[in-house]
């Protein structure tokens, strides 16, 4: 402390703690998330990539490259995997700009009602649609029963239907964005000078939300062609890369052939992932401050016909849903509807341990993640400039790497015998932070906001009122945040409850999850079972939702922030 | 208390925010830092408070060298323009603040704090969030913040910019009564010269990281050193030599010497006349009703003066004027 301090300190008799480890907290909350994005996030990426160049025989080159191609089937996924992504696209495009023009730009009412149904498959693992599907439409399905004719679900349709369900709420909520941001001012423009309605959607509306629906696009794409879930239960004989790659790595144990795969399936997502990053400042940079937002009015013509399809959609989803839990409580679906809890007695792998994992492993996971995105938001401020700017791109990335791709290159760069990593093979740790860093970029997007929240000035006021890095960090940034933390705490939780994806690479006979149970149920056939699991997973998802709501309208109120 | 500034000097990138600026600020008085933004009164203010740090120079405080001493350390209480109270804490609290990070025994801080808001006339809303209060109320709040681990020097960040007219004019007065009671040395950073006038001892004029003119206020008004100041104090007519010495030769009596172009004559719209008067040379141009006041502009030997008049002169645009000067009131600027 320096003479001058001290003396005002003796003066007024208010003595001053030094700041002494000020420099070792700003270091640790730089260093510690920094060096988990390495080893947790860079490493695992670079040994697939270096797996891939290394061939059964120990040398270097693209033998796997080669081998690959010569693998029956694989040209066959790939051109499936291709088609249901595109067929997906352009079904979820469609049917999404309905669903979110009918509830942006209608007098259409229940939008309330219609977002809350399109929440559900974001709450519930997506092979909870392809089970839903198969109790609807499949040999023993509700449907299937009324028609009084076999459908055959299995395959392409199915498999179309449940992805179409499972990334149509992710299309409409960008879509939603993408038309909230209207002026009624060119409208008005384009009506004074005489453009009909239909004029006025091709000249004014769509071309606004172009970008909206390029990235509503690569979204739905890259879901569909990385999801696992419902290739595995409704998949049937169609293959495809998601279960190609599984079945290449953990069936015929070809790590090389899977490494190549995994840097394939990277290809698509990390040019989607670029492509929509650009679309969305293009997108949301050009609104003006000002916009005035469009008077909705009633057409009949365009309304009728919006609502009944968007009542359509919506009722598919729910119904979908609906009888994934109702088929849960049936005594024999579909022949004995009578009330049963039997179902719940799971007598599969392990009875419920799996949920109570899966429970473990959400909180750790929502618990780690939260501290090291926080540590690292709060890190990046005290960066210069362009470390700032590496640190950020690198922790952006993990968007654009698929849970599929995440998950098998940590077998590559933990499960090596004799490589002090291998210790965390097979625990509960990995699977935690192997979903922390699957949803690493949208939590820290989410933080990096809630930190531009922090006013500077209340930091510099706590600062000249004496304040350390560490009070500044418990009095200022932590208590303004505290949204903030709950919302990613919870969005983690919530993730890692439903993800099937990237932790199927890393469950062990001894160590099963939640979204894992169902699909052993499923293939077991205990398909009542599997809705019961599933039922659970929901239910425990929910209660976190509600949860997090309470937690953040108790905050808002208490913080008198409305 | 001696606070003494010795060239300093900060650039951001190219942009040179402060130039070699150099200052003393003694005993308990309130200085004005004041300038259109950009001129760097901010900046000089965050140098003086430890959160920025000058390229080079120094900073002293009674002799010692401050540019060691980390903010934290300075024990300088500081008020910005947001009002920068802590969110999550009750209006006690956030007075308290600064003394539980002294580690100050409970008992002692309560009765400190019931004491400051007593001071701020606050004693009722001890127990309030800042969000429950008005602009002017959260200000004042800041104000017994900062003064209440008894500082060695007050900053004030433009403190009474967010607020509306009246409240800021109450505040005004508010702050300079507790400034004198406290005896504390304050230097605020301002851009409204109304406020700096009536608030300081003594004002900087500063414009594009250089002091203009440093002075009671009165000094700066009625005697402006730079056309600058001149302009940036009220509003002036300013008069080129040769026209002065056309129209108001009686000016010229307190003009320095030197080149014609060195100088421009400062008069103050109050100090110049008109006479309706037929013969007039002048020619009315328009009048502008300020309510106790009028301001007139008057076309005279191929310029425009700016002239103070009462509301009831009854000058219509295009009537006939003479034009006369108050010499005592005129000074001279360099141009």
């Amino acid at each position: 402390m320096s003479i001058v301090a001290v003396e005002v300190a003796e003066r007024t008799g208010f003595r001053l703690r030094r700041a002494g480890n000020d420099r070792l907290l700003i270091t640790a909350a730089i260093v510690l998330p920094c060096l988990a994005l390495l080893i947790f996030f860079v490493f695992p990426l670079a040994m697939m990539l270096w797996r891939s160049l290394v061939a059964d025989d120990g040398s270097i080159g693209f033998a796997n490259y080669i081998a690959l191609a010569r693998t029956p089937g694989i040209i066959k996924a790939t051109l499936n995997s291709l088609t249901l992504g595109l067929a997906t696209t352009a079904i979820c495009l469609v049917l999404g700009f309905v669903l979110a023009y009918t509830m942006t730009r209608t007098r259409v009412p229940g939008a309330r009602i219609i977002s809350g149904v399109l929440a559900l498959p974001m709450l519930a693992p997506s092979l909870v649609l392809g089970l839903g599907l198969i109790f609807l439409l499949g040999r023993n399905g509700l449907i299937s029963g009324m028609l009084g004719k076999r459908i055959d679900i299995y395959g392409f349709p199915g498999l179309l239907i449940a992805d179409v369900l499972y990334a149509l709420p992710q299309a409409v909520l960008i879509l939603k964005a993408a038309l909230a941001h209207a002026d009624a001012r060119y409208y008005d423009a384009a009506e004074v000078m005489g453009a009909g309605r239909w004029r006025q959607f091709f000249d004014i509306t769509l071309p606004h939300v172009k970008f909206g629906l390029l990235s509503a696009g690569f979204v739905v794409f890259t879901v569909t062609i990385t999801d696992f879930g419902n290739a595995a239960v409704i998949g049937g004989d169609y293959a495809v890369l998601a279960t190609e790659i599984y079945n290449q790595v953990t069936g015929q144990m070809k790590f090389g052939i899977g490494a190549v795969v995994g840097l394939l399936l990277l290809a698509p997502t990390g040019l989607a992932v670029y492509i929509e990053r650009v679309a969305a400042q293009r997108q949301f940079g050009g609104g003006s401050e000002g916009a005035l937002p469009p008077q909705l009015s009633f057409v009949p013509a365009r309304d009728v016909p919006l609502a009944i399809v968007t009542g359509l959609a919506t009722f598919s989803v729910l119904a979908v849903i609906g009888v994934v839990i109702y088929a849960s409580f049936m005594r024999l679906w579909p022949y004995r509807l009578t009330f049963t809890l039997k179902h719940y007695d799971i007598t599969l792998s392990g009875g419920y341990a799996p949920l109570w994992t899966s429970l473990l492993v959400s909180v750790v996971a929502a618990g780690l993640g939260t501290f090291l995105l926080f540590a690292l938001v709060y890190g990046i401020r005290r960066l210069p400039s362009w470390p700032a700017k590496i640190v950020y791109l690198v922790a952006t990335m993990p968007v654009g790497v698929p849970g599929l791709v995440l998950g098998l290159s940590y077998i590559f760069a933990f499960n090596i015998a004799g490589s002090p990593l291998s210790v965390l093979y097979g625990s509960l740790l990995l699977l935690a932070l192997c979903n922390f860093y699957h949803y690493h970029t949208q939590g820290f997007l989410t933080m990096v906001t809630g930190m531009r929240a922090v006013p500077p000035a209340l930091e510099e006021a706590a600062t000249c009122l004496g304040s350390g890095a560490g009070q500044v960090l418990a009095n200022v940034i932590i208590p303004v945040m505290t949204p903030t933390l709950v919302s990613v705490f919870f969005f983690l939780f919530m993730r890692s409850m439903v993800t099937l994806s990237a932790v199927i690479f890393l469950v062990t006979p001894s160590l099963g999850i939640a979204a894992v149970s169902v699909m052993r149920l499923d293939e077991a056939g205990f398909v009542s079972q599997a809705a019961a699991f599933s039922t659970c997973i929901m239910a425990v998802v929910c209660a976190a939702a509600l949860v997090m709501q309470l937690a953040l309208k108790w905050l808002a109120v208490r913080g008198g922030r409305r | 208390m001696t606070l003494e500034l010795d060239r300093l000097h900060k650039t951001f990138d190219d942009f040179i925010a402060l130039d070699r600026v150099s200052l003393k600020v003694e005993g308990s008085e309130f200085v004005c830092l004041l300038g259109p933004s950009g001129c760097g009164k901010t900046t000089l203010l965050r140098i003086i408070a430890g959160l920025l740090t000058q390229d080079s120079g120094r900073l002293l405080l009674d002799g010692q060298d401050l540019s060691a001493v980390p903010a934290r350390e300075r024990g300088f209480g500081i008020v910005f323009q947001s009002y920068s109270l802590f969110p999550n804490m009750t209006v006690a609290e956030n007075i308290g603040y600064g003394m539980r990070i002294r580690k100050v025994e409970h008992g002692r801080i309560a009765a400190r704090v019931a004491e400051l808001l007593e001071l701020i006339k606050l004693p009722h809303l001890a127990d309030r969030l800042p969000y429950q209060l008005s602009g002017g109320q959260q200000q004042r709040v800041a104000l017994a913040r900062a003064v209440a681990v008894d500082p060695r020097l007050i900053l004030l960040d433009e403190p009474l910019s967010a607020l509306d007219a009246k409240v800021r004019a109450d505040l005004r007065v508010e702050i300079r009564e507790l400034q004198r009671r406290l005896g504390i040395p304050t230097i605020m950073v301002t851009h409204d010269q109304e406020e700096a006038m009536v608030l300081s001892d003594r004002i900087v004029c500063m414009n594009a990281g250089r002091i203009e003119q440093v002075g009671k206020p009165q000094e700066l008004y009625l005697r402006p050193a730079t056309k600058f100041v001149a302009d940036f104090m009220g509003s002036s007519n300013l008069l080129p030599t040769d026209w002065v010495r056309d129209a108001m030769p009686a000016l010229l009596a307190s003009r320095p010497d030197g080149a014609d172009a060195d100088y421009l004559a400062c008069l103050r719209p109050e100090h110049v006349r008109l006479q309706p008067l037929a013969s007039g040379e002048a020619k009315v141009v328009d009048v502008t009703f300020l309510g106790n006041i009028s301001r007139t502009r008057v076309a005279w030997k191929g310029r425009e003066l700016m002239v103070q008049t009462g509301p009831i002169d009854g000058v219509a645009p295009g009537a006939a004027v003479a034009v006369s000067a108050d010499a005592a009131g005129c000074g001279w600027v360099r141009a």
